[in-house]
């Protein structure tokens, strides 16, 4: 096997054949349309359409997968990615390689990519939302419309207040407000797809892009604070206009008539002399459709909230996004810096150096990552010159030197390392542990003995017990009655270091039981009793 | 003892392991091995900060991720520091494993927050084409084992300083051909680990001494010049050198650091003390900053084992010498020591011609300890070697011919080494 194609899995990876297909020019964003698994495809860019709302640029498959509505999520991701491919192919998609971390080699290897929408793609879909007239009208960011909306909305209320509005000036402020609004709405759109692109890492230049970024946060924040306080002036002032009038329609309905009345008028000039009624009809029915669209905007209904208030969520969410995509801008610019060109030439150099020893020199001096290195001294020596200072003048072959281990010297091996006095201090503590050790032991041993019945006997015969022997007992009948059930009338229990059993039965009337100590009595319901000294048994058994 | 005393001395204590520890590692990760140290040193950031920028003009950066301390020698002639794998023999690097470690680093600072070795390989062999690399006669195709075993090393290096982290795969899987590795990139330890003010590609010269010195150099003290900053210099660098090195010689020093170093020597000692708990050991030949905790060092001697007690003997019979002795009669001495120590020896080193490699490995130690020098003879082109004077500080003799247990007598302990000179 060869040793590069092993290392480098890659090349035999090769891409998905529609991935192939993406050099070509010939771009048909709309085939899918007619392509068998359509509804799948439609329902795949509809993803990345409602993503880009939410200022999402890129995709992953699995994105893709979860976040398709679940009568149209195929049953495993592969078809996701078949499908994302297709539409790559056609132009609809670009895929990018993705350079997120990964946790094994092969994936690492294997050609990931996330996708996003290209103008091909993003133009189809507009086309398309277009057709689909269940798709409303975008949201917009302009701060200034949405002041030019409150006072038109204000000289609105003015006219509906008056006993009889001047057509032609209600007329044109509805107009103006119309123009506004739609100007508002495609201000949005292109201000969307400019953010859009903006975000884009791989069209934007960097610098432009950092640049930019303080303007456009700066610029969502204050469209965020104009949507609150000036959205809520608009609503306020909407309300005003649909409050009903003396009449008992809403104010704003006789103004509309009279734009409509006018509109007709235009619509059939000289035609005859009265109004034609159907023209009246359909102006009408424009004017409160937009009247409609407006509310909606502003107002929350209790089944759809006010569009204001999505795009307000939206453009407070991009914000966090910016700065995300700056921060990873940051992380790749920091990688671009002339360090690889140090490294670079620090490899040169150490090339050219003369010879191995001003390699080293060299790797010392570049990177500093030496550790100190000091000569020892073992604490006798220390004390010793504590005691007794050498003068800063001795030479060393004069003065006191270090006392080196006899048995390091004689085997190369220490008896202890360090200091030997300590270490014999150590080895008489231990002594005296193990000393310990063993006399509890024995204790334990006795009173394990002690306690050991031989059979069953009762409670009360058990007699006087010292200290030792009535600890292991209690803990003993800790361990019992832990176990005990309700009801029951036996129980069998080991102690928890397993050297010992107990097995109590109660005695139906049995009265009570006593059991003397040199620190008192221990009383209690009187039980058969029988316990075995297994480590004990062991032992001697 | 008041309380605060006692608080005082405990703080102290903490500063003094975090300043040992970064004198020992001076690249800590809040990771991994290094991370109690870390959070020491993280905690005692300020004092040591300080310290550092004032005595040895080195900056101390801790961040959330790592801690370096950017040290620099105070003496860039010693070879004695070199890279060295992190395995096996643990030998120093090589002109191609130190050409090969920069290609790396250089490839590292331009990827994606991950790598695969395979792909390290592909792009260090594109970075070796540049044209001026290659006019100095190196070349990678990192298709045979051994340059692959070459990468590897340079690899496990930058796993040990944690500027690569190892996510799937292992490395003799790849020396096998049999597999690949995937690694994050730590970026944070990648950025920490070049050490001086002035990044190589901002330096013109070509002799090799002037580009080390261009390297070591602080282009915002070397403009000016003024008593205080020479004082300051002269501090740094005195202080940098007891830090760092076993034995400062006073024939090493320059007239001016001689000159400061006579009249502030209590000063400095007396810091580093108060700072690491190295104590000063003060002859007329030269200072060296003793350790009595015998854990601030890469190099120990005296040392159990083998070639720790080769090179015990080796100092032993060096000191008894004068002048350069030739490594052969060094071989040949250790030969026959072989016969008597042989039952405690490794048995590689019992083995006939093994003596080459003992004498070689114990000269390593005996000269990064400062203890020895070696050389080559002009007339015979034979290697050498000539003990220093600090060599003298170690006795050994008398003992060994008691009995283990038995002390020797205080009176006797200087006299083989004057019955050696006799």
């Amino acid at each position: 096997m060869s040793p590069s194609s092993e290392r480098a899995p890659s090349v035999e990876a090769s891409p998905p054949s529609a991935l192939k297909a993406e050099a070509s020019s010939h771009h048909q964003p709309f085939a899918h349309l007619n392509a068998p698994n359509g509804e799948l495809y439609r329902a795949v860019m509809g993803v990345f359409v409602r993503a880009k709302e939410r200022f999402t640029v890129h995709l992953r498959p699995e994105d893709v997968f979860t976040a398709l509505p679940a009568e149209r999520r195929p049953t495993d991701i592969d078809t996701v990615v078949k499908a994302l491919d297709a539409l790559a192919a056609w132009g609809n998609l670009r895929p990018d390689p993705d350079t997120t971390r990964v946790t094994a080699v092969e994936d690492f290897y294997r050609r990931r990519f996330i996708y996003q929408l290209t103008r091909a793609g993003e133009a189809a879909e507009e086309a398309l939302a277009a057709y689909d007239a269940a798709l409303g009208r975008q949201g917009s960011l302009q701060a200034v419309a949405l002041a030019d909306i409150a006072a038109r909305l204000r000289e609105l209320l003015a006219h509906a207040g008056k006993a009889a509005p001047d057509p032609a000036m209600a007329h044109l402020a509805l107009r103006d407000l119309v123009g506004r609004f739609t100007d508002l709405a495609d201000n949005a759109r292109a201000f969307m797809g400019s953010l859009q692109r903006t975000i884009d890492l791989h069209d934007a230049d960097v610098d432009a892009f950092l640049a930019y970024k303080d303007r456009l946060i700066d610029y969502l924040e204050r469209f965020i604070a104009d949507l609150i306080t000036t959205g809520a002036e608009i609503a306020r002032l909407l309300a005003d206009l649909e409050r009903p009038d003396p009449a008992g329609e809403p104010a704003v309905e006789r103004l509309l008539r009279l734009a409509a009345e006018r509109d007709a008028a235009d619509a059939a000039p000289g035609a005859t002399e009265e109004p034609d009624g159907a023209a009246l009809a359909t102006a009408l029915g424009g004017w409160r459709d937009r009247w409609a669209g407006l509310r909606g905007w502003f107002l929350s209904s209790a089944d759809h909230p006010a569009q204001a208030k999505l795009l307000r969520s939206a453009a407070r969410s991009a914000i966090p996004q910016l700065l995300t995509v700056v921060s990873t801008l940051n992380e790749r610019r920091a990688g671009r810096s002339d360090r690889s060109a140090d490294f670079r030439v620090l490899a040169r150099w150490f090339a050219e150096a003369p010879d191995d020893a001003a390699r080293h020199r060299l790797w010392r001096t570049a990177f500093g990552l030496y550790p100190a290195r000091h000569l020892t001294m073992n604490a006798d020596t220390l004390d010793a010159r504590e005691r007794d200072p050498v003068p800063a003048d001795t030479p060393w072959a004069e003065a006191d030197p270090v006392r080196i281990s006899p048995q390091l010297r004689r085997t190369g091996h220490y008896e202890r390392r360090g200091k030997p006095r300590r270490v014999a201090d150590r080895s008489e503590e231990r002594r005296y542990l193990a000393e310990v050790a063993r006399k509890q032991a024995e204790e334990i041993a006795a009173a394990r003995a002690r306690l050991d019945t031989g059979g069953p006997v009762r409670l009360s015969d058990l007699g006087e017990l010292d200290p030792s022997a009535f600890g292991l007992f209690l803990q003993l009948l800790s361990d019992a009655l832990g176990s005990w059930r309700p009801g029951g009338t036996e129980i069998v229990a080991t102690g928890n270091d397993g050297a010992m059993e107990i097995r109590m039965r109660v005695i139906p009337g049995g009265g009570a039981a006593e059991i003397h100590t040199p620190d008192g009595v221990f009383r209690g319901p009187d039980h058969t009793v029988e316990i075995v000294d297994l480590a004990g048994r062991e032992a001697t058994g | 003892m008041t309380l605060r005393d006692h608080t005082r001395e405990q703080r102290d204590a903490e500063i003094r392991r975090a300043a040992r520890a970064l004198l020992r590692e001076p690249l800590l990760r809040n990771q991994g091995r290094t991370v109690d140290d870390f959070r020491l040193v993280r905690q005692q950031a300020p004092e040591l900060r300080e310290w550092f920028d004032r005595n040895t003009g080195w900056s101390l950066h801790v961040d959330a991720e790592t801690a370096r301390l950017r040290k620099l020698p105070g003496d860039s002639a010693d070879p004695t520091h070199p890279a060295r794998e992190t395995t096996g023999a643990r030998l120093p690097f090589t002109r191609r494993r130190y050409v090969l470690f920069c290609l790396a680093l250089a490839v590292l600072e331009r990827s994606d927050t991950q790598i695969a070795l395979g792909r390290l390989a592909e792009q260090v062999v594109l970075e070796a084409a540049e044209p001026r690399l290659v006019a100095t006669g190196i070349a990678f195709t990192l298709d045979n084992r051994e340059e692959r075993s070459d990468l590897v090393a340079v690899v496990r290096l930058l796993l040990g300083y944690g500027a690569l982290t190892r996510v799937a795969g292992d490395e003799d899987a790849y020396l096998k051909s049999a597999g690949d590795v995937l690694y994050d990139v730590e970026r944070r330890v990648l950025a920490g680990l070049l050490t001086g003010r002035v990044g190589p590609s901002m330096v013109d010269a070509a002799p090799f001494e002037e580009r080390l010195a261009a390297l070591a150099a602080d282009p915002a003290l070397d403009g000016m010049d003024s008593d205080d900053l020479r004082n300051r210099k002269l501090r740094h660098a005195l202080t940098r050198r007891l830090l760092d090195e076993p034995v400062v010689y006073r024939d090493s020093l320059t007239e001016a650091e001689t000159a400061y170093l006579s009249s502030q020597r209590g000063a400095i000692t007396r810091r580093i003390t108060e700072l690491t708990g190295l104590v000063a050991e003060v002859r007329a030949e030269g200072i060296a900053m003793v350790d009595p905790d015998d854990d601030l060092t890469d190099v120990r001697m005296p040392e159990q084992g083998t070639h720790g007690h080769v090179t015990l003997l080796l100092a032993e019979y060096l000191a008894g010498t004068e002048g350069e002795v030739p490594v052969a009669r060094l071989e040949a001495h250790v030969r026959e020591l072989t016969a008597e120590h042989a039952r405690h020896w490794s048995k590689t080193a019992r083995e006939p011609g093994a003596e080459t490699d003992l004498v070689a490995r114990a000269l390593v130690k005996l000269e990064a300890l400062s203890l020895v020098r070696t050389g080559v003879d002009a007339a015979t082109g034979g290697r050498t070697a000539e003990r220093l004077p600090a060599l003298a500080r170690y006795a050994v003799g008398e003992a060994i011919v008691r009995e283990p247990g038995e002390r020797a007598p205080k009176t006797s302990r200087r006299t083989p080494r004057r019955k050696a000179r006799t």
